[in-house]
Order: structure tokens, then C-alpha cells, then sequence
């Protein structure tokens, strides 16, 4: 039995080389940052991490299911608060959180999947956006937890490692990220992942089939609010840091254009997507910043325009220039 | 004034079923194109006249070049896209009024307040906001219902291929469509600056509502959109002045402080959410 | 012997760049979207302050980084750390958001490096949560309304109706109001963050005729309420107080509109001394318009770590913040005395919209409402 588990693995692997290519370079890059003494540069990397985790966490319905759900930042921020408010009341473990937020998250996505997939299409845009909407505004209106201002916290204890010795920290969330890419790899090669993917393309013949598409959406739903459960966590102890800006709906929006960056209903598509929407918040700014230095804080106006023709001109986001690459190479 | 957004991206977003969300940014460029010609032009509804059919051309600009590549992509690119304008526009807008807010005046016939009833005067320019509503509204309804033309965007909008095979120039439609949505979005923003700030992405707080309007009027219903307007302005009204009342009656002082300010923002959310759980497809869906 | 020559040659030469020491300065603030503004206002007040000391601050070479925060406490909290690894910076100055300064403020202040606050003051940095390396170049949040609170007290105001938005700071104003005033509130009612319609708000303050009525609306809040106070014709109904919401920011913007309405405010342009005269005459001809106080608190902050490194001779951290936490800093708001928990004790002024003599609209002190005000928190911080 173990044995057909690791065929399963290695076979996963193989088919999503870029994705495990992606996450050994993640992997090493500290090293390639404590060499070139760029320590500022794993912080960007730990970012990445992140908002990738949520990103990957929401295309598991977005790309495989086909549910554009606007409001999964509320999830981050659900995560974010179970450390957060845990601590305020002397629970310091991070394992604990961890727990805490799964669960939070879990039932939480359970009743918000639940209302919410009763609609489709626009309507679902909208519900999921109006849910966590009212997840904001409950959070900036709870004043014992500072509210709009949030809540400063400290790294959790996640004994035995210290979080604030060097790279705990980086490592935690490496490792919970490769966790995450795992679980979503065997999930899609799973009899569940299929259906869930034949959910997207016709929710009537998997109904013929005598399943019940809308429990394959529920659950689907219920995981990937799970998995931004667990990217919340991480959030918080690497911002020390928890207030409701991190559920705006912004934010929401902001993943979405990561996973439509990196390619849509790809595994490896929302990590590539990160990696490309942070470098390019990032570097953006700086490289107006040398042509025309008093239009550096303008930088917008070349991203919108790049998002535009991304969307006009590359389908499949950087997924797809990567594979059409491989493809066309022979 | 929100009738107004929602009926224009009801029609963009119903009958020629794209998602657009950068309505917003055609109610800032309304407000912005008024304002600045009424500085120009020194009159005020010299100003307004000469910007609605300059909102209606750079409708007409902006389908041409980007909009009716889209048609055929799904929801999610069709979001990304306009986002990507949004952003260009809100920059466009900084760089060329500069950053700081506009103010725009209005001629002194629209700025007193009328008293309607006793002890309690209204603004005039509020009438005259409701007044251009009602007309918009009037004026869609016998449009879609009573032309030729209203008669074609309907056909197309429940077959597009068979009132294609009929003969009907869908693109040109569409162009037309989208060109009066953007128009009455336009319109909005001129209502709306004289009463607000002209700034770059005051279309924004405004968008996100407008779409709850539509999807709770049903997307594509034009009365939907109109009375689910109304109804949204209520709740969220009665929601804010009146909420916070009722729970100080049942709990103490500083719990209603607190609670009933967040219940009041998150009120118009619920309300949708309750109808959207009631009834999945909005209470008017277009029949078809 | 040569060898020797040549030796003490490299020495002598590696020992030259040393002796002119520099300082390296990050200012954070918000340049991108529609608080960007302020931010620009800040960035230009920090341009003035580095070009009225030739570059030069406290004998040290200085050299300032300007980052824009997106006013996203993520995107602060990454930019802070770059700042600290990787420019090496030796202090962060600016930050104009409570919720920017929670996010930021840990990291910094671990880091060893000044954090200067030149705006956001929340009360749990005046009080538990205060650092020996974090100094405040403003006010702690609640002290602006205080001083409306005791003007309105003394004035012998009745009652008053307060409007702010649903969010912290909004709340700690009211808390500041309601520690000095001790009359009649009428009603208190939270807006929506970012609200611009404010008919339904008007209608009911109406109905309550209050004699006053007290606003927290900064920023584009402001403008929007205070047109449509006039457009309603509310000054026959009530008098209005403002706090944060009558500025350089929102009279260029509201004009006529604003004339005489009253505000209290720790600075003002036409504050009389001479530094507050070059800084405010200097900034309008460069930039043309008035500076914010804002712009005032970002070249505060500049004076702030001249005066530090003079004083100490250091850019170590806790050297710098021992200086400044012994006062005397000279500022646009005169001799700057500060508090245990490193925030200002201060003066506050009553002021009123006004226009100067092009026809301008600016604010003028009318009285004088605290001397030498200090913050209700510092009793909670030990360092």
C-alpha cells in the first residue's frame, strides 16, 4: 500500500516538474541570499510563499472547479486572527493556532460554501464578495482587538523550533507550502479531483453519473478555504501583525490576478504567479523610477495596461508562455 | 444616482454578458470631463451638456480597442482586464489633474435647499439628482421597449447567433450598448460631483454597491436594477440612521456603539446575501 | 621603511571616507492612490527640511530613502525590512497610518534602528506597548480632540452631536472629546470608512438640533461632509467643530466652503516663529500652495535627527532617541518638550479657517486652548 502511495508521488512529481522545480528553488534560495548577503530578500520570498499558498489554495475551486470566489482574503484573515486572538488570550502555541484556524476556516467555509453555491456565475462572484465583506467590517468593528488599527503579536511557539532564531521562520513556511503542493497534487489525481474538474466542464453529466456535484464543490470549497486558513497563519507570525486590511477586498482581487498571471487551473500557476506579481510590485516602481523619476510613484499605469494585454494576448498566463515554450522547443 | 450606475452596467453586464468593472472609472471620467469643461467653459450646464456625449465616445473608443476582444473570454479575464484598467485610469487621472481632489460648483440656481416639508429643507441638486434618475429611467424603459432598436438589443441578448443569422450587426449593437452604458455612467459621475469630491477612483465605493444593486435586481433586468436601487438606498439608510437606535433599546450604551455601526455597514451584504440564498438568480431575472 | 611609508599612505587613506560620517534616513509614506497627496506633501516638506540644512544633519552626511507604502501594512511591513537589511538605514522616519506604525513598529524598533513617527499616534504605542527606540514627531491620537473637547467645555457648548468613521481612530477621538468635555452628547454615530454620501446623517442631525456638532472625517471624508453641510444649509442648524478635517489638504479642495470653521490642530502656518516662518514661506514658493500639517510634522522629524546626532554624536539608535527624549527639540512648533513615553508635550491651538491676503484659504490660530499638553497614556509605559 505505501508502495502504490509513493508511485502515486513520484508520478505527481513528474507530471508538475516546474512545480517541484519551483519549490527546490525556494528551498535553496536562502542560501543564494546569505552568499550574496541579500538578507532582505528572503523576506520577499516568505511573501511570495504565502500569498502562492492562499493563490494555490483558492485555484483548487477557481482553476480545477471553475468557481471564481472574490472573497477568499477573509480566509487569510480568518487565519491571521486565530493566531492573533488565541495569543491575546495567553494561547501562545503555534501548533495550536494552527488548529484553531483550520477549524475556524473549515466550518466557516463549510456555511459560506454551503449559502453561497446554491448561486453560479456572477451571482457566486458576488455572494462570496458579500461574505467577506461582512467578515471585514465584523473585524474592524471588534474594538477589543484594536479593530481597524489590529493587533500586534508576537512569532508563535511552534516548539521545538524558535521562530525568531534565523530562518525558522522561512523554513516553516517552505515546508508548509511544500505540504500544501502535495495534498493539492494527490487531491487532483484523486477520483475527487476528477470530478471536480468534470464539475467545471459539465455539471450534468457527473449528475447522470448518479454523483452530487454540489458536494465535490462543497468540499472543494471547504479545502481551499482551509488551505487560506493556513496561509493566514503564516501571515500573521511573518507580519507579527493582524488587522482586517488583510481580508480587503483588494486582496481577494489581488489573488485572483495571481492565479490568472500564472496560468489558471495549473498547479505550479498561482506559485509562478506570486513570484511574478510580487517581483513586478517590487521592481516596477524602481524601473520608472530611473526613466522618469517623478512618475515613480505612478507605476500603476504600466501595470494596468500589462494586465490587460496579459489577458488580451498570453492565455494561460506565464503557464502557458512556459509550455507553449517547451512545446514549440520540440 | 445608483440607479443610474447599476442601470448602465445592467445593461453591459446583462445583455451583452460580459463583466465589466470598470464602471467606476467611466463614472470618474464623467465627473472629471464635467468638471473640467465647466471650468473651461465657465457655465455649468454648458459644461455637463458637452460631457455626455464625450462620455458616449469614449465608450464607443474603449469598446473598440478592448472591449470586443473580450467577449468571448470567460468571467474571470473579463475581471482582470477591467481591473487593469482601473488602475490606468485612476493613474491617467492623477497625472493629468494631479493628485489633490477637484471641487466642483454649482451655479447658484441648483445650490439652495427647498423646504418640502416644514423644518426639514432638501438640497435642490438632490431633487434635480432624483429628477435625471426617474428620467433615465423612463428613457431606458421606452428604448428597450417601445424602439426598433430596443427591440434588436433584446433579440440579441437572448440569441446572439440567431439575431445574428437574421441580419443583425451584433458588433454594431454591442458598440451601442456598451457606449450608452458607459454614457449614463458618465451622467452619474456628474450628479455626483457637485455633491462629492472629484478625485481619481471616487468611482470605486460606488462600483462594488452598484453590483450588489444588479445582482439583487436580477442581472440584466433594468426595472430589476431600479427597484433593487431603491431598496438598497433604504436598507442602507434605515440601516444607518436607525439601527443603532433599535440596539441601544435591547442591549447596553457602549455594546450598541459598537455593534451597531459594524451591523450597519455589513447590512446591505446580508440583504444580499438573504435574496441571493432565497432566490439564486436575483428577484427579477429576465425571463428567457 | 617604504613599506611602512606606504602602509600609514593606506591607512590614511582608508581612514578619509571614514571621517566624514553619514547617516542614512528611510522615510515611509503613502505616495501611491488617493492618499497619495499627503504623502507628497511630506515627501516635499523632507525635501525642504534636507535642502535648509544642505544635506547636512548634525555634521553627519545625510541621505534620505523615500519608500511608498500603498498605505497597505503588508506592503509597509516588507518595505520597512528592506529598508533595515538591505539600504541599512539608520532611521525610519514618516508613516502617516495607525495601522501602517502597529505593523511596522516591531520590527524596527528590534532592529535597533529610530523609528520616527511624523503623523500616526494610536494609543497602545503611548502606553504598553511604547519602546525606547520609537519617538513620536506628532501627537498621540487622542490629544487634538481633547483640546476641541475643553475649547467646547469652556465655551460652554451644551450639547453636541458627533459624527466619525467606524474605525479606531475615529473611536479615540470621540475618547479624547469626551475626557475634556463634559456636557450633554446627544448622539454618537459611526459612518462607514470611507463613506461620501452623508444625506441620511444630515437629515437625523437635523431632526436633533444639537447645538454643536463635532466631525473626525479626514481626508476625502472631510470635504465631501463639509459640502454637503452647506449644500443642507446646517450652519442655521448647528455650529461645527472639526478635528483632522479642515487642513491644507482639504481647503484647496473645499475653498469658500470651509471659511470659518473651527479646528485644533498642534500647528498652524501662521505659527509665529522663525523657523515655522522660513519652513512655511519656503514651501509655498517652491511648491506653491500652503504645507499641511503633515508637511510640518515630516520636516519636524528631519530637525528632529539634526538635533539627535549634534547632541549625541551618534547614529546609534538609543543614542539618538536619549537625545531626543530629553526635549528642547527645536521644531515649526517651537522648543519641543517630550513626555516619559517619548511622545510630545505640546501646545494646542484653536484655529479657523480663513482666507490670507491673495484669497487663498488657509487656517489662522485664534487662542490658545492647552499649554504644554500631555498624553493620557504614558502612565501605562515602562520601558
Amino acid at each position: 500500500m505505501p508502495g502504490v502511495f509513493l508511485t502515486a508521488i513520484r508520478d505527481g512529481v513528474k507530471q508538475h516538474r516546474l512545480l517541484w522545480l519551483l519549490l527546490g528553488l525556494l528551498g535553496l534560495f536562502p542560501i543564494v541570499t546569505s552568499v550574496a548577503d541579500l538578507p532582505f530578500w528572503n523576506d520577499v520570498a516568505m511573501r511570495i510563499m504565502i500569498l502562492g499558498m492562499a493563490a494555490m489554495g483558492l485555484n483548487l475551486i477557481l482553476g480545477f472547479g471553475g468557481l471564481v470566489s472574490f472573497g477568499h482574503a477573509a480566509f487569510i484573515g480568518l487565519g491571521a486572527y486565530a493566531v492573533g486572538i488565541s495569543q491575546f488570550h495567553g494561547i501562545d502555541s503555534g501548533w495550536l493556532h494552527t488548529l484553531i484556524a483550520l477549524g475556524l476556516t473549515g466550518v466557516l467555509g463549510l456555511v459560506i460554501g454551503f449559502l453561497s453555491l446554491r448561486t453560479s456565475g456572477l451571482y457566486f462572484i458576488m455572494i462570496t464578495l458579500a461574505f467577506a465583506q461582512m467578515l471585514y467590517f465584523f473585524f474592524v468593528s471588534l474594538e477589543g482587538y484594536g479593530g481597524d488599527d489590529g493587533m500586534i503579536l508576537d512569532r508563535a511557539e511552534f516548539a521545538p523550533f524558535d521562530l525568531y532564531e534565523p530562518l525558522r521562520l522561512y523554513y516553516l513556511i517552505w515546508v508548509s507550502l511544500a505540504l500544501v503542493s502535495l495534498m493539492l497534487m494527490m487531491v487532483i489525481q484523486s477520483r475527487f479531483g476528477l470530478v471536480l474538474q468534470a464539475t467545471r466542464s459539465n455539471a450534468g453529466r457527473v449528475e447522470a453519473m448518479g454523483l452530487n456535484p454540489l458536494r465535490f464543490r462543497i468540499t472543494g470549497f471547504v479545502l481551499s478555504a482551509m488551505i487560506g486558513g493556513l496561509a493566514g497563519v503564516m501571515f500573521a507570525n511573518w507580519q507579527e501583525y493582524a488587522s482586517p486590511a488583510i481580508m480587503h477586498w483588494s486582496r481577494s482581487g489581488e489573488l485572483l490576478i495571481i492565479i490568472v498571471i500564472g496560468g489558471m487551473g495549473t498547479l505550479a500557476g498561482p506559485l509562478l504567479g506570486a513570484i511574478g506579481f510580487l517581483l513586478l510590485e517590487e521592481f516596477l516602481p524602481e524601473i520608472i523610477g530611473h526613466i522618469a523619476p517623478q512618475y515613480a510613484e505612478n507605476w500603476m499605469i504600466i501595470f494596468g495596461p500589462m494586465l490587460v494585454l496579459l489577458v488580451l494576448f498570453v492565455r494561460g498566463g506565464l503557464m502557458g508562455l512556459i509550455t507553449s515554450r517547451f512545446r514549440g522547443g520540440g | 444616482m445608483l440607479f443610474l450606475i447599476a442601470a448602465g452596467l445592467t445593461l453591459v453586464l446583462g445583455i451583452m454578458d460580459f463583466v465589466f468593472l470598470a464602471h467606476g472609472s467611466q463614472v470618474m471620467i464623467g465627473a472629471y470631463a464635467a468638471t473640467a469643461l465647466t471650468a473651461w467653459t465657465g457655465n455649468f450646464y454648458l459644461g455637463v451638456a458637452l460631457a455626455i456625449p464625450l462620455t458616449f465616445v469614449f465608450g464607443l473608443l474603449l469598446e473598440t480597442l478592448i472591449i470586443r476582444h473580450l467577449y468571448h473570454r470567460d468571467h474571470m479575464e473579463q475581471v482582470l482586464a477591467s481591473f487593469g484598467l482601473i488602475l490606468f485610469f485612476n493613474e491617467l487621472v492623477r497625472i493629468g489633474f494631479g493628485p489633490a481632489a477637484l471641487f466642483s460648483n454649482l451655479p447658484p440656481m441648483l445650490s439652495g435647499a427647498v423646504t418640502i416639508f416644514p423644518d426639514a429643507p432638501y438640497p435642490v441638486f438632490r431633487l434635480v439628482v432624483i429628477g435625471v434618475g426617474l428620467l433615465a429611467a423612463v428613457m431606458i424603459w421606452l428604448l428597450v421597449t417601445r424602439t426598433r432598436l430596443g427591440a434588436l438589443v433584446r433579440a440579441g441578448a437572448s440569441n446572439r447567433t440567431m439575431a445574428a443569422a437574421l441580419g443583425v450587426n451584433i458588433a454594431l449593437l454591442q458598440r451601442f450598448v456598451f457606449a450608452i452604458g458607459a454614457c449614463l455612467a458618465g451622467i452619474a459621475g456628474m450628479m455626483l460631483g457637485p455633491i462629492t469630491t472629484v478625485e481619481s477612483g471616487m468611482g470605486e465605493p460606488l462600483l462594488i454597491l452598484s453590483l450588489v444593486v444588479i445582482i439583487i435586481g436580477g442581472v440584466g433586468s433594468v426595472q430589476g436594477a431600479f427597484i433593487a436601487a431603491i431598496m438598497v438606498g433604504l436598507v442602507d439608510t434605515t440601516g444607518r440612521v436607525l439601527l443603532p437606535h433599535l440596539l441601544r433599546s435591547v442591549m447596553d450604551q457602549a455594546t450598541a456603539d459598537g455593534a451597531g455601526p459594524a451591523l450597519a455597514s455589513m447590512l446591505v451584504y446580508i440583504f444580499m446575501s438573504v435574496v441571493l440564498v432565497v432566490r439564486p438568480r436575483g428577484l427579477f431575472p429576465p425571463k428567457g | 621603511m617604504k613599506n611602512i611609508v606606504l602602509a600609514t599612505a593606506i591607512s590614511a587613506l582608508m581612514a578619509a571616507p571614514a571621517m566624514a560620517e553619514s547617516v542614512k534616513i528611510g522615510f515611509m509614506t503613502t505616495l501611491s492612490g488617493g492618499a497619495g497627496v499627503i504623502g507628497k506633501q511630506q515627501q516635499n516638506a523632507v525635501n525642504l527640511a534636507m535642502e535648509h540644512k544642505a544635506n547636512t544633519l548634525g555634521g553627519f552626511d545625510a541621505e534620505v530613502i523615500f519608500v511608498d507604502d500603498q498605505r497597505k501594512p503588508d506592503v509597509a511591513k516588507q518595505l520597512a525590512n528592506r529598508l533595515i537589511k538591505s539600504d541599512r538605514v539608520d532611521v525610519i522616519a514618516g508613516v502617516i497610518w495607525s495601522n501602517l506604525l502597529m505593523a511596522v513598529h516591531k520590527q524596527v524598533t528590534r532592529s535597533d534602528t529610530l523609528l520616527i513617527s511624523a503623523n500616526a499616534g494610536p494609543s497602545p504605542l503611548a502606553g504598553e506597548r511604547c519602546h525606547p527606540n520609537f519617538v513620536s514627531m506628532s501627537w498621540q491620537n487622542d490629544q487634538t480632540p481633547e483640546g476641541m473637547g475643553k475649547y467646547m467645555q469652556e465655551a460652554g457648548v451644551k450639547s453636541v452631536y458627533t459624527l466619525s468613521p467606524n474605525y479606531q481612530a475615529g473611536k479615540d477621538m470621540i475618547t479624547g472629546l469626551k475626557r475634556y468635555y463634559k456636557g450633554d452628547i446627544v448622539e454618537e454615530v459611526y459612518t462607514k470608512l470611507g463613506q461620501t454620501d452623508f444625506q441620511a446623517e444630515l437629515s437625523a442631525l437635523r431632526a436633533a438640533k444639537p447645538e454643536a456638532t463635532f466631525i473626525f472625517q479626514p481626508g476625502g471624508m472631510g470635504i465631501n461632509f463639509i459640502k454637503q453641510w452647506k449644500q443642507a444649509g446646517m450652519d442655521d442648524v448647528s455650529d461645527l467643530y472639526t478635528v483632522f478635517s479642515v487642513d491644507a489638504i482639504s481647503l484647496p479642495v473645499l475653498k469658500d466652503a470651509a471659511i470659518g470653521t473651527l479646528s485644533t490642530q498642534t500647528w498652524s502656518p501662521d505659527l509665529d516663529n522663525a523657523m515655522n516662518a522660513r519652513f512655511v514661506a519656503d514651501y509655498k514658493a517652491k511648491f506653491g500652495g500652503y504645507p499641511s500639517y503633515y508637511a510640518a510634522q515630516a520636516y519636524d522629524s528631519i530637525m528632529a535627527i539634526d538635533h539627535a546626532l549634534a547632541k549625541g554624536g551618534s547614529t546609534d539608535a538609543a543614542t539618538m532617541a536619549g537625545v531626543l527624549a530629553k526635549g528642547g527639540i527645536p521644531t515649526t512648533r517651537g522648543m519641543l518638550r517630550m513626555n516619559s513615553n517619548h511622545f510630545p508635550i505640546q501646545t494646542m491651538y484653536l484655529r479657523e479657517a480663513v482666507k490670507d491676503a491673495d484669497g487663498v484659504a488657509t487656517t489662522r490660530i485664534v487662542s490658545t486652548v492647552f499649554e504644554n499638553h500631555a498624553d493620557a497614556y504614558a502612565q501605562d509605559c515602562t520601558f
